[in-house]
Protein backbone atom coordinates (compact mmCIF):
# COMPACT_ATOMS: atom_id res chain seq x y z
CA UNK A 1 0.00 0.00 0.00
CA UNK A 2 1.24 3.48 -0.85
CA UNK A 3 1.63 5.63 2.22
CA UNK A 4 2.16 9.31 2.70
CA UNK A 5 5.69 10.03 3.85
CA UNK A 6 5.01 13.73 4.43
CA UNK A 7 4.97 15.33 7.87
CA UNK A 8 3.83 18.85 8.64
CA UNK A 9 6.74 20.75 10.15
CA UNK A 10 9.93 19.09 11.42
CA UNK A 11 10.17 15.33 11.95
CA UNK A 12 9.43 15.22 15.71
CA UNK A 13 12.18 13.95 18.02
CA UNK A 14 9.58 11.77 19.79
CA UNK A 15 8.70 10.08 16.50
CA UNK A 16 12.38 9.44 15.77
CA UNK A 17 12.81 7.94 19.25
CA UNK A 18 9.84 5.63 18.94
CA UNK A 19 10.94 4.41 15.50
CA UNK A 20 14.40 3.66 16.90
CA UNK A 21 12.93 1.91 19.95
CA UNK A 22 10.91 -0.39 17.68
CA UNK A 23 14.01 -1.60 15.83
CA UNK A 24 14.68 -4.50 18.19
CA UNK A 25 11.37 -6.13 17.25
CA UNK A 26 13.01 -7.54 14.12
CA UNK A 27 15.65 -9.89 15.48
CA UNK A 28 16.53 -10.98 11.94
CA UNK A 29 18.14 -7.60 11.30
CA UNK A 30 21.87 -7.30 11.93
CA UNK A 31 22.26 -3.61 11.11
CA UNK A 32 20.28 -0.41 10.82
CA UNK A 33 21.41 2.63 8.89
CA UNK A 34 19.89 6.00 9.75
CA UNK A 35 20.10 9.28 7.87
CA UNK A 36 18.73 12.49 9.37
CA UNK A 37 18.63 15.57 7.15
CA UNK A 38 18.83 18.79 9.15
CA UNK A 39 18.14 22.36 8.09
CA UNK A 40 21.47 24.17 7.97
CA UNK A 41 21.85 27.86 8.87
CA UNK A 42 23.68 28.74 5.64
CA UNK A 43 24.85 32.30 5.17
CA UNK A 44 24.35 33.83 1.70
CA UNK A 45 25.39 37.44 1.01
CA UNK A 46 25.45 38.11 4.74
CA UNK A 47 21.97 36.67 5.30
CA UNK A 48 21.63 33.69 7.63
CA UNK A 49 18.97 31.00 7.01
CA UNK A 50 16.53 30.78 9.93
CA UNK A 51 14.17 28.21 8.34
CA UNK A 52 13.22 26.36 5.18
CA UNK A 53 9.69 26.27 3.87
CA UNK A 54 9.07 22.99 2.02
CA UNK A 55 6.22 22.42 -0.41
CA UNK A 56 5.36 19.22 -2.26
CA UNK A 57 3.21 17.69 -4.97
CA UNK A 58 1.68 15.27 -2.49
CA UNK A 59 0.05 12.78 -4.86
CA UNK A 60 3.25 12.46 -6.86
CA UNK A 61 5.41 12.24 -3.72
CA UNK A 62 3.41 9.15 -2.71
CA UNK A 63 3.92 7.58 -6.14
CA UNK A 64 7.64 8.40 -6.29
CA UNK A 65 8.36 7.33 -2.71
CA UNK A 66 6.70 4.00 -3.46
CA UNK A 67 8.86 3.61 -6.60
CA UNK A 68 12.01 4.48 -4.62
CA UNK A 69 11.20 1.87 -1.96
CA UNK A 70 10.46 -0.78 -4.59
CA UNK A 71 13.65 -0.07 -6.52
CA UNK A 72 15.78 -0.22 -3.34
CA UNK A 73 14.15 -3.46 -2.23
CA UNK A 74 14.75 -4.91 -5.72
CA UNK A 75 18.42 -3.85 -5.68
CA UNK A 76 19.32 -5.00 -2.14
CA UNK A 77 18.17 -8.53 -1.33
CA UNK A 78 19.07 -8.44 2.38
CA UNK A 79 16.74 -5.57 3.41
CA UNK A 80 14.29 -6.00 6.26
CA UNK A 81 12.58 -2.60 6.23
CA UNK A 82 12.75 0.89 4.80
CA UNK A 83 11.18 3.99 6.34
CA UNK A 84 11.16 7.45 4.73
CA UNK A 85 9.71 10.63 6.27
CA UNK A 86 9.96 14.11 4.74
CA UNK A 87 8.77 17.49 6.03
CA UNK A 88 6.43 19.95 4.38
CA UNK A 89 5.87 23.46 5.71
CA UNK A 90 8.27 25.36 7.93
CA UNK A 91 11.34 23.65 9.43
CA UNK A 92 13.69 25.81 11.51
CA UNK A 93 17.48 25.66 11.33
CA UNK A 94 18.69 22.77 13.47
CA UNK A 95 15.47 20.78 13.03
CA UNK A 96 15.10 17.51 11.10
CA UNK A 97 13.44 17.59 7.66
CA UNK A 98 14.32 14.12 6.34
CA UNK A 99 14.38 10.72 8.05
CA UNK A 100 15.59 7.55 6.30
CA UNK A 101 15.96 4.31 8.24
CA UNK A 102 17.02 1.05 6.59
CA UNK A 103 17.28 -2.29 8.35
CA UNK A 104 19.10 -5.21 6.78
CA UNK A 105 20.49 -8.57 7.68
CA UNK A 106 24.03 -7.21 7.41
CA UNK A 107 25.68 -3.77 7.67
CA UNK A 108 26.94 -3.25 4.10
CA UNK A 109 23.53 -3.45 2.50
CA UNK A 110 21.99 -1.27 5.24
CA UNK A 111 24.57 1.49 4.66
CA UNK A 112 24.60 1.29 0.87
CA UNK A 113 20.80 1.19 0.58
CA UNK A 114 20.47 4.16 2.95
CA UNK A 115 22.89 6.25 0.91
CA UNK A 116 21.17 5.30 -2.37
CA UNK A 117 17.73 6.07 -0.93
CA UNK A 118 18.80 9.58 0.12
CA UNK A 119 20.21 10.26 -3.36
CA UNK A 120 16.98 9.06 -5.01
CA UNK A 121 14.91 11.24 -2.67
CA UNK A 122 16.93 14.31 -3.70
CA UNK A 123 16.63 13.42 -7.39
CA UNK A 124 13.08 12.08 -7.69
CA UNK A 125 10.77 13.54 -5.04
CA UNK A 126 8.70 16.53 -6.20
CA UNK A 127 9.56 18.72 -3.22
CA UNK A 128 10.61 22.37 -3.27
CA UNK A 129 12.34 24.50 -0.69
CA UNK A 130 12.50 28.17 0.00
CA UNK A 131 15.15 29.43 2.37
CA UNK A 132 13.88 32.05 4.77
CA UNK A 133 16.55 34.35 6.18
CA UNK A 134 16.74 36.08 9.53
CA UNK A 135 15.92 39.42 7.85
CA UNK A 136 12.71 37.80 6.47
CA UNK A 137 13.85 37.80 2.85
CA UNK A 138 13.71 34.45 1.05
CA UNK A 139 15.21 32.51 -1.84
CA UNK A 140 14.25 29.33 -3.74
CA UNK A 141 16.82 26.52 -3.80
CA UNK A 142 17.26 23.47 -6.01
CA UNK A 143 19.23 20.23 -5.68
CA UNK A 144 20.52 19.87 -9.22
CA UNK A 145 20.96 22.25 -12.12
CA UNK A 146 18.12 21.76 -14.59
CA UNK B 1 -12.10 19.68 -22.22
CA UNK B 2 -11.23 20.93 -18.75
CA UNK B 3 -7.70 20.58 -17.40
CA UNK B 4 -6.48 21.27 -13.87
CA UNK B 5 -3.04 22.88 -13.84
CA UNK B 6 -0.87 22.87 -10.70
CA UNK B 7 2.03 25.27 -10.13
CA UNK B 8 4.78 24.50 -7.64
CA UNK B 9 7.73 26.22 -6.00
CA UNK B 10 8.80 29.47 -7.60
CA UNK B 11 6.15 28.99 -10.32
CA UNK B 12 3.36 29.15 -7.72
CA UNK B 13 4.93 32.40 -6.55
CA UNK B 14 5.16 34.08 -9.98
CA UNK B 15 1.67 32.92 -11.07
CA UNK B 16 0.30 33.77 -7.59
CA UNK B 17 -1.70 30.54 -7.68
CA UNK B 18 -1.20 26.89 -6.74
CA UNK B 19 -3.78 25.54 -9.18
CA UNK B 20 -6.12 26.72 -11.86
CA UNK B 21 -8.79 25.11 -14.05
CA UNK B 22 -8.61 25.76 -17.79
CA UNK B 23 -11.80 25.15 -19.78
CA UNK B 24 -12.33 24.54 -23.51
CA UNK B 25 -8.81 23.25 -24.01
CA UNK B 26 -8.33 21.60 -27.40
CA UNK B 27 -4.80 20.18 -26.99
CA UNK B 28 -1.68 20.32 -24.85
CA UNK B 29 -0.26 22.97 -27.17
CA UNK B 30 -3.40 25.05 -26.72
CA UNK B 31 -3.04 24.76 -22.93
CA UNK B 32 0.65 25.60 -23.00
CA UNK B 33 0.06 28.74 -25.06
CA UNK B 34 -2.80 29.88 -22.85
CA UNK B 35 -0.60 29.54 -19.78
CA UNK B 36 2.24 31.41 -21.47
CA UNK B 37 -0.14 34.20 -22.54
CA UNK B 38 -1.43 34.53 -19.00
CA UNK B 39 1.96 34.24 -17.28
CA UNK B 40 4.56 35.40 -19.84
CA UNK B 41 7.38 35.35 -17.27
CA UNK B 42 7.07 31.56 -16.95
CA UNK B 43 9.26 31.09 -20.04
CA UNK B 44 12.24 32.44 -18.07
CA UNK B 45 12.16 29.51 -15.63
CA UNK B 46 13.26 25.89 -15.88
CA UNK B 47 10.53 23.38 -15.25
CA UNK B 48 9.31 19.90 -16.05
CA UNK B 49 5.74 18.82 -16.71
CA UNK B 50 3.86 15.96 -15.06
CA UNK B 51 0.62 14.50 -16.38
CA UNK B 52 -1.44 12.89 -13.60
CA UNK B 53 1.70 12.59 -11.38
CA UNK B 54 3.96 11.14 -14.12
CA UNK B 55 6.76 13.22 -15.64
CA UNK B 56 6.39 13.51 -19.41
CA UNK B 57 9.05 14.33 -21.95
CA UNK B 58 6.82 14.71 -25.01
CA UNK B 59 3.63 16.64 -25.61
CA UNK B 60 0.84 14.38 -24.31
CA UNK B 61 -2.62 13.63 -25.61
CA UNK B 62 -4.91 15.22 -23.02
CA UNK B 63 -8.31 14.01 -21.94
CA UNK B 64 -10.99 15.74 -19.91
CA UNK B 65 -10.10 16.32 -16.21
CA UNK B 66 -6.42 15.47 -16.64
CA UNK B 67 -4.05 17.12 -14.17
CA UNK B 68 -0.96 18.91 -15.46
CA UNK B 69 1.78 20.03 -13.05
CA UNK B 70 4.41 22.70 -13.72
CA UNK B 71 7.40 21.67 -11.60
CA UNK B 72 10.65 23.62 -11.09
CA UNK B 73 13.82 21.58 -10.35
CA UNK B 74 13.33 19.48 -7.22
CA UNK B 75 14.84 20.45 -3.87
CA UNK B 76 13.91 17.73 -1.40
CA UNK B 77 16.00 16.56 1.51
Amino acid sequence: MKESILINGPVPKAMISSLLEALGNDTGAGGHSLFLGQVRADVTDGRRVKAIEYSAYEAMVMEEADKIKKSIIAEYDDLKSIIILHSVGIVNAGEISLFVLISAGHRHQAMQACSKTVELIKEKLPVWKKEIFENNTSEWRQNYQA
Amino acid sequence: MEIKVLFFGVLAEITKTRFKHYRDITSYDDLRLRIQDEFPEIVHYNYRIALNSEIINEDPELKNEDEIAYMPPFAGG
